[in-house]
């Protein structure tokens, strides 16, 4: 800002405080302005005491600031308060609009302020306004070395202005140190404490009582701006919220005029390089997990977390410290568990999460935050605490089939005062989380239909050629030896009932029941038979199967020997019993038919193992 | 009324666990579907046994490389 233009409002103010009339009845009794500029913004803090002086009651209170501050306003709360000191409390915040009424000049900014209940008269009200200004600390001289310090000015006005008469108003700056340049010595009330400037108490100023003033001082802070800031915030039903940030920042201090040296930089004990920042520090929220930190080129190492139960801190480093003019442009992405952020109330879902970026002390020109809600996700819709422009758009991600609705706030001029809660509400039933795993189930069931398919299609080019032929006889010997096998199978497996039966008659002594296994048993056995038969018959007849016949002949026989055996040695155990013969008796008359019972079933296994291998 | 936090429908410590036990079922019955393609013969398959068998291994197959991805932080 040059002085020129600041020299010509105040001509406009002269002006236009000889022409406009008294605007309203309010009287302003008491003003208390602190302004910080410890960091890169301006934060002005107003207590205003209000008091109806006039015989109607009034509902609105204008604020005004200057043109060249308000256009710099970043953030604005008004607030009704009561009480003093300890005892201060904050009522309701109050809406604040942009207004402009037409008996206020150009050159400056109004804000309309509506009051809870209309001021009747000779009522007092308290009002805290807290404003928080970018771009006001001009950095001058605007081009330095490196080892220059970094000054800035400031340009503001020690009596207040507005459009009421004020009857005492008192001003301080806090600046960020001692090492003050120059300031604007207007009069007796002027002191500078330390690192803090006060001017007033002024009594009895008109309305539109204007007397500029330019604070010159060195900044340590980081004037570190992000250009350009895309929030991404993910949320999964299954459990997490992924949020992923990228960053276009820029220094916009000073800007470094003439070459960079990193050996002055580094050099001790005086290096040279105050206006550079190195570090930003980000404030996540506790339980973050999974959290990088890189660029295009790759993962940036630079960096230190420190988490406890409140808050997760994260130091990040850039590749190279930045001086004025200088840019860089990095991603860091952080996972947070969903039962911190979703909650469900009156049948629907909200997110509440933060809007602003997680950095302190970041400025942002341009900040885009993109909430992607799951697929099946339905009447959206956003509660900010601050005017945000909003627009939807679908976002296709993993195993999505129409896309997932994605919520776009959009908002410039960006400040850490806007770093507050917002909700983006929404409709979800869980069934709709089913459709993820069954879209994978789907995927793996074609696949096995798939091989079914192709095991049951005949991809044979030629039907009638002699190989053809040959494999579908073959492939009919096989199921029919296959069949064989599982007869021969059931057939043992009675042969095992049968032994059962015995042994349970050697413990009981029952021989009725004994008698009956071996009567149900050889029923079993005599059906099967008759079974094998046919098969038998087409094993013979078939051509490929020349080679196998004899050995499945073989085993069919062996299996009958087998069969008569055990029921010989069967009747021969129930006649002892029903003599009553002692079991050694019993034992000594079957012993040579179990010798070769045994060496039979030896070889009935060792056949269905040849004819296995086929 | 107050608002109660949502989570997820299964314990998110559970996943790693839980896609282990499903993928190793799943390949258990997979494998079981193959052997009996390959030991069947033509005329003795029996279309339901197979599909029966493949609807239960695609169903735990699924859920398994579900919760693989979940476990390995693809939060799908």
């Amino acid at each position: 800002m040059k002085q020129s233009n600041v020299d010509l409002l105040l001509l406009l103010l002269a002006i236009v405080v000889l022409a406009t009339p008294a605007y309203s009845d309010l009287v302003l009794s008491k003003v208390e302005r602190r302004i910080d500029v410890t960091s890169q913004i301006a934060r002005v803090t107003k207590t205003l005491k209000v008091v109806n002086s006039g015989s109607e009651s009034v509902s609105e209170f204008i604020l005004t600031f200057p043109k060249f501050l308000g256009n710099n306003l970043a953030y604005l709360s008004v607030a009704q308060s009561e009480g003093k000191g300890k005892s201060k409390r904050t009522l309701a915040n109050l809406s604040v609009e942009a207004a402009n009424p037409k008996d206020i000049p150009d050159s400056i900014s109004v804000y309309s302020v509506a009051l809870p209940k209309p001021l009747d008269k000779g009522d007092t009200l308290t009002l805290d306004v807290i404003a928080a200004f970018t771009n006001v600390l001009q950095p001058f001289p605007e081009k330095i070395s490196q080892g220059d310090s970094h000054l800035v000015m400031l340009q503001e006005s020690a009596q207040y202005l507005s459009p009421y008469a004020v009857e005492s108003q008192s001003l301080s700056i806090k600046l960020p140190s001692a090492r003050i340049q120059s300031y604007t010595n207007l009069d007796s009330t002027t002191k500078l404490q330390g690192s803090e400037l006060k001017y007033g108490p002024y009594k009895n100023l008109p309305e539109y009582s204007y007397s500029p003033i330019v604070v010159h001082f060195e900044s340590k802070a980081a004037f570190a701006v992000a250009e350009k800031l895309v929030r991404e915030i993910e949320v999964s039903h299954w459990g997490n919220v992924q949020v992923t940030e990228h960053y276009n920042l820029v220094h916009r201090g000073a800007q470094l005029k003439g070459e960079f040296s990193r050996l002055d930089f580094q050099a001790r004990p005086n290096p040279k390089g105050e206006s550079a920042f190195r570090h930003l520090l980000a404030r996540l929220p506790p339980r973050a997990h999974s959290i990088y930190y890189r660029d295009d080129i790759g993962n940036i190492s630079t960096s230190q977390m420190q988490s406890d139960s409140k808050k997760t801190e994260v130091l990040l480093e850039p590749r190279f410290p930045l001086f004025g003019g200088w840019k860089t442009f990095f991603t860091i992405g952080y996972g947070l568990p969903l039962s911190d952020f979703l909650f469900a109330s009156e049948g629907k879902r909200f997110l509440d999460i933060s809007f602003g970026s997680p950095m302190l002390d970041l400025v942002t020109d341009k900040l885009i935050v993109q909430v992607v809600l799951p697929e099946g996700s339905k009447d959206i819709s956003v509660k900010t605490p601050f005017a945000v422009k909003q627009s939807q758009e679908i976002k296709y991600s993993h195993l999505d089939i129409a896309g997932r609705p994605v919520v776009v706030l959009e908002k410039d001029n960006v400040v850490p005062d806007h770093n507050q809660n917002i909700q983006v509400y929404y409709k979800f039933s869980n069934i709709h989380l089913l459709s993820e795993p069954l879209m994978l189930i789907s995927g793996f069931f074609v696949l096995f239909i798939t091989c079914i398919i192709y095991t049951r299609a005949d991809f044979s080019i030629s039907k009638s050629s002699a190989s053809y032929l040959a494999k579908l006889q073959w492939d009919e010997v096989l199921a029919t030896l296959q069949e064989i096998q599982s007869i021969i199978q059931k057939c043992l497996a009675a042969h095992d009932k049968l032994e059962a039966s015995l042994r349970d008659l050697s413990r009981t002594g029952d021989i009725q029941t004994c008698k009956a296994a071996r009567k149900s048993t050889d029923s079993l056995l005599k059906d099967l038979s008759k079974e094998v038969k046919p098969l038998m018959a087409f094993l013979q007849s078939s051509q490929s199967a020349s080679h196998i016949s004899p050995k499945v002949e073989e085993l069919v026989a062996k299996e009958k020997e087998l069969q008569e055996k055990l029921m010989a040695k069967h009747t021969t155990v129930v006649e002892g019993y029903e003599k009553k013969s002692s079991g050694r008796d019993i034992e000594l008359r079957i012993a040579s038919q179990q010798q070769k019972i045994a060496a039979l079933r030896q070889e009935v296994e060792d056949l269905l193992e040849f004819i296995d291998e086929i | 009324m107050a608002a109660k936090p949502i989570a997820s429908p299964i314990p998110v410590a559970m996943y790693p666990t839980l896609s282990v036990f499903t993928l190793a079922i799943g390949l258990v019955i997979t494998a079981i579907f193959f052997i009996y393609e390959a030991t069947s013969s033509r005329k003795n398959r029996s279309l339901a046994k197979e599909l029966a068998t493949a609807v239960v291994a695609s169903v735990f197959l699924g859920f398994g490389s579900l919760f693989l991805l979940l476990a390995s932080g693809v939060y799908v």
